[in-house]
C-alpha cells in the first residue's frame, strides 16, 4: 500500500517539475497543477494507510479520517489558486501577444540594457564636463 | 481571548466587504486603513495582555482540546503580527496618498493583514498553511497590482515559484502529520522528541525550502530581483516588510518549536547559507546603479543575517534573529517606500534608512547588528564576516545616495507632504528603536523564550 502511494506520488511529482520547465506558459500552470495534486495525495497517504476506511459501521482498524477533511482543503485551495494563475497567465498572453517565457525575459533583458545604456550615457557626459 | 478573536475578525470581514467597493474611490482607501488600524489597535491590546498574563490560547467553535483548531497568541506571534500590520498600514496609506490605481488594492492589502495575522497567531499547523495560503494569495493579486507589463511578469514569476514552494511545505505537513500523528504545533513538539532524527530531518528540509523561498535566501532568491523591481514601492514594501516575515517566522517556530534537535543537526548549514546569502547580496547589491535593484539585493543580504542568527541559536542567537528580523522589516519598509519620490523630506528618511541598513548608530540597524555580534561572540569568522557584509552594505546605500540625491538622478515630481509625513514617521520610528532600544530588546527576549528550543 505505501510503496503504491510512493510511486504513484513520486511519479507526479516528477510529471509536475518536468511540465514547470517547459517554455509555454500553459504547461507550466499545469505542471503546478500536478504537483499540487501529489501533495494532496501525500495528504491522503500520510495516514490512509494504516487500516481500513473510515466508514460507518467501523470494522477492524480504522484509518485516520482527519487526513481526508485535510486533502479536502488543499483541494479547495489548489483550485483557487490555480485559478488565479490561469487569470494570470491570460493577462500576460494578452499584454505580451505570447505565450512563450523566453520571449518576456527577452524583454525585460532589453529593458534592463537600455535602462543600464542610458546611466552609461549619462555618466560618460558627466567624466566629459568634468574634465 | 477577544482580542485575539477580534485581530482575526477585523481584517477578514473588512477585507470581503471592501471587495465589493470600488478601491480607487478615497473614501473607500481610507475605511481599509480604519479596518487596518483597528486591526493594529486590537493586536496592542492582545500584547499587553500577553505580556501581562502570559500566552492565550482559544479553542475554535467550543471542541475540546485536542479535536478543535487551537489559537494562540505568545509574544513571539504578537510581535510578527504587529510588525507586519505596521508594514502594510504604511505602505496603504502611502498608496492612497499617491491615488490606487486597481479597485482590489485596498481590500487585497487588508486581506493579506487578515492571512498573516493568523499565520503568527494559529498554534495548528494545518490551520497554519490555511492562512499562509490566504496571504500568499492576495500577494500574487497584489503582486500584478499597476497592471503593466512589467508586473505582470513578476507577477508571474513569483506566484508560479512560490506555489512550488508551498507544495512543497505540504508535503512537509503531511509526513509530520505521518510521523506523530499530530497537528497541533506544542504537541508535535513534544513528540518529536521520541522520533529517528533522519526522518526528522527530511520533513524539517522541505520547511526549510519552503520558508527560504519565502525569505529569498541565496540559492532560492532567483525570483526576487525580478518581482521586488518589477513591482510598484508600495507593493515591494508590502512583500519584503510583511510577506517575508512568513519566512523567518516559520523558520523560528518550526525550527524552534516543533523540530529543535532537527535544527541544531542543521546548524552548520544553515549558518553556511545565511553567510553565502550575505556575501552574494551585499556584492551585487554593490554593482546596482538604481533604488530598487540594489535594495533587492539587499534584500537577499539582510535576510542572510538572520539565518546565521538562528544558526547559533540558543536564547541569544534566537532574541537577535527576532531583533533583526523587525529592524530589517522597518528598513526596507522604509527604503522601497521611498523608492520614487523626491523632496526635502525625503533625502533625509533616505539616509536614516540607508544608516539602519549599515548598521551605524543611531539607528535601529546598529541595535540589530550589535545583537548579532552579541551572538556570534566567539567565533572569529562569523565577527568578521558580519563586518564585511556592514561593509560592503555601507558603500551600496550610500552610493545609491550619492546617486540619486547629490547628482540628482531622481525623476519625476516632488511627492506631496503627506506622503513625505509617511515616510518621515518610519524614518522616526527607525530612529525611535536606535534611540531607545530597551522595549524592543525586552520583547524579542520574552519572543525567544517562547521557544523550547531556546532553553538549553
Amino acid at each position: 500500500m505505501k510503496l503504491i502511494f510512493a510511486v504513484a506520488i513520486s511519479a507526479l511529482f516528477g510529471t509536475g517539475a518536468y511540465l514547470l520547465l517547459h517554455r509555454d506558459l500553459v504547461r507550466v500552470v499545469l505542471g503546478i497543477v500536478v504537483i499540487s495534486q501529489a501533495s494532496v495525495l501525500t495528504l491522503i497517504a500520510a495516514s490512509l494507510s494504516r487500516g481500513n476506511a473510515a466508514i460507518y459501521p467501523l470494522r477492524g482498524r480504522v484509518s485516520d479520517p482527519l487526513s481526508q477533511a485535510m486533502a479536502l482543503t488543499a483541494i479547495v485551495i489548489g483550485l483557487a489558486v490555480t485559478g488565479l494563475l490561469l487569470v494570470l497567465v491570460l493577462r500576460a498572453v494578452v499584454a505580451y501577444r505570447t505565450q512563450e517565457l523566453d520571449e518576456i525575459a527577452a524583454e525585460e533583458a532589453a529593458r534592463d540594457e537600455e535602462e543600464e545604456r542610458s546611466h552609461q550615457v549619462r555618466h560618460d557626459d558627466e567624466e566629459a564636463a568634468a574634465r | 481571548m477577544t482580542a485575539l478573536a477580534l485581530s482575526l475578525l477585523i481584517p477578514w470581514a473588512a477585507g470581503v466587504v471592501l471587495l465589493l467597493a470600488d478601491g480607487r474611490l478615497r473614501i473607500v482607501g481610507w475605511i481599509a486603513v480604519a479596518a487596518l488600524a483597528a486591526n493594529l489597535a486590537a493586536l496592542i491590546v492582545l500584547t499587553a495582555d500577553v505580556l501581562g498574563d502570559g500566552p492565550v490560547r482559544v479553542v475554535t467553535g467550543d471542541w475540546p482540546m485536542g479535536v478543535g483548531i487551537t489559537l494562540r497568541a505568545d509574544a513571539l506571534g504578537v510581535l510578527f503580527a504587529l510588525l507586519s500590520t505596521v508594514a502594510l498600514l504604511a505602505a496603504m496609506v502611502h498608496e492612497i496618498l499617491e491615488g490606487v490605481r486597481e479597485r482590489v488594492f485596498p481590500a487585497m492589502v487588508v486581506l493579506l493583514g487578515a492571512g498573516l495575522t493568523g499565520t503568527f497567531l494559529t498554534g495548528d499547523l494545518f490551520n497554519f498553511y490555511v492562512f499562509f495560503e490566504l496571504s500568499m494569495t492576495a500577494a500574487y493579486v497584489l503582486a500584478t497590482y499597476g497592471g503593466g507589463r512589467r508586473e505582470l511578469g513578476a507577477a508571474l514569476v513569483f506566484t508560479t515559484v512560490n506555489l512550488l514552494g508551498t507544495f512543497i511545505f505540504l508535503l512537509s505537513v503531511a509526513g509530520i502529520y505521518h510521523i506523530t500523528g499530530s497537528l497541533d504545533m506544542a504537541t508535535i513538539g513534544e513528540r518529536m522528541r521520541a522520533v529517528d532524527p533522519d526522518t526528522g530531518i527530511l520533513v524539517a528540509a522541505g520547511f526549510f525550502v519552503a520558508f527560504s523561498v519565502k525569505l529569498g535566501l541565496f540559492p532560492f532568491h532567483y525570483w526576487l530581483p525580478t518581482v521586488y523591481v518589477g513591482s510598484r514601492p508600495a507593493v515591494a514594501a508590502i512583500l519584503s516588510g510583511g510577506l517575508a516575515n512568513i519566512g523567518a517566522y516559520g523558520v523560528l517556530r518550526f525550527g524552534g518549536e516543533m523540530l529543535p534537535r532537527e535544527l541544531e543537526l542543521a546548524a552548520i548549514g544553515m549558518i553556511v547559507i545565511g553567510c553565502a546569502s550575505i556575501l552574494y547580496g551585499a556584492l551585487l547589491a554593490v554593482s546596482r546603479r538604481t533604488t530598487r535593484e540594489m535594495l533587492a539585493y539587499s534584500a537577499i543580504g539582510q535576510v542572510g543575517y538572520i539565518l546565521v542568527a538562528v544558526g547559533i541559536g540558543g536564547p541569544v542567537g534566537f532574541a537577535a534573529a527576532i531583533l533583526y528580523t523587525v529592524v530589517n522589516a522597518l528598513n526596507k519598509t522604509l527604503l522601497f517606500l521611498t523608492a520614487r519620490m523626491r523632496g526635502a523630506l525625503v533625502g533625509a528618511a533616505f539616509v536614516v534608512g540607508a544608516l539602519s541598513v549599515a548598521g551605524i548608530p543611531p539607528a535601529a540597524g546598529f541595535v540589530g547588528k550589535l545583537q548579532l555580534f552579541h551572538a556570534a561572540a566567539g567565533r572569529p569568522t562569523l565577527i568578521a564576516l558580519i563586518f564585511l557584509g556592514g561593509a560592503l552594505s555601507f558603500v551600496y546605500v550610500f552610493q545609491i545616495y550619492q546617486y540619486d540625491f547629490w547628482r540628482g538622478e531622481r525623476r519625476g515630481r516632488r511627492s506631496g507632504r503627506p506622503q513625505q509625513a509617511v515616510v518621515a514617521v518610519l524614518a522616526l520610528a527607525v530612529l525611535a528603536v536606535g534611540l531607545w532600544p530597551e522595549p524592543l530588546l525586552a520583547l524579542s527576549r520574552d519572543a525567544a523564550q517562547v521557544l523550547p528550543g531556546a532553553r538549553r
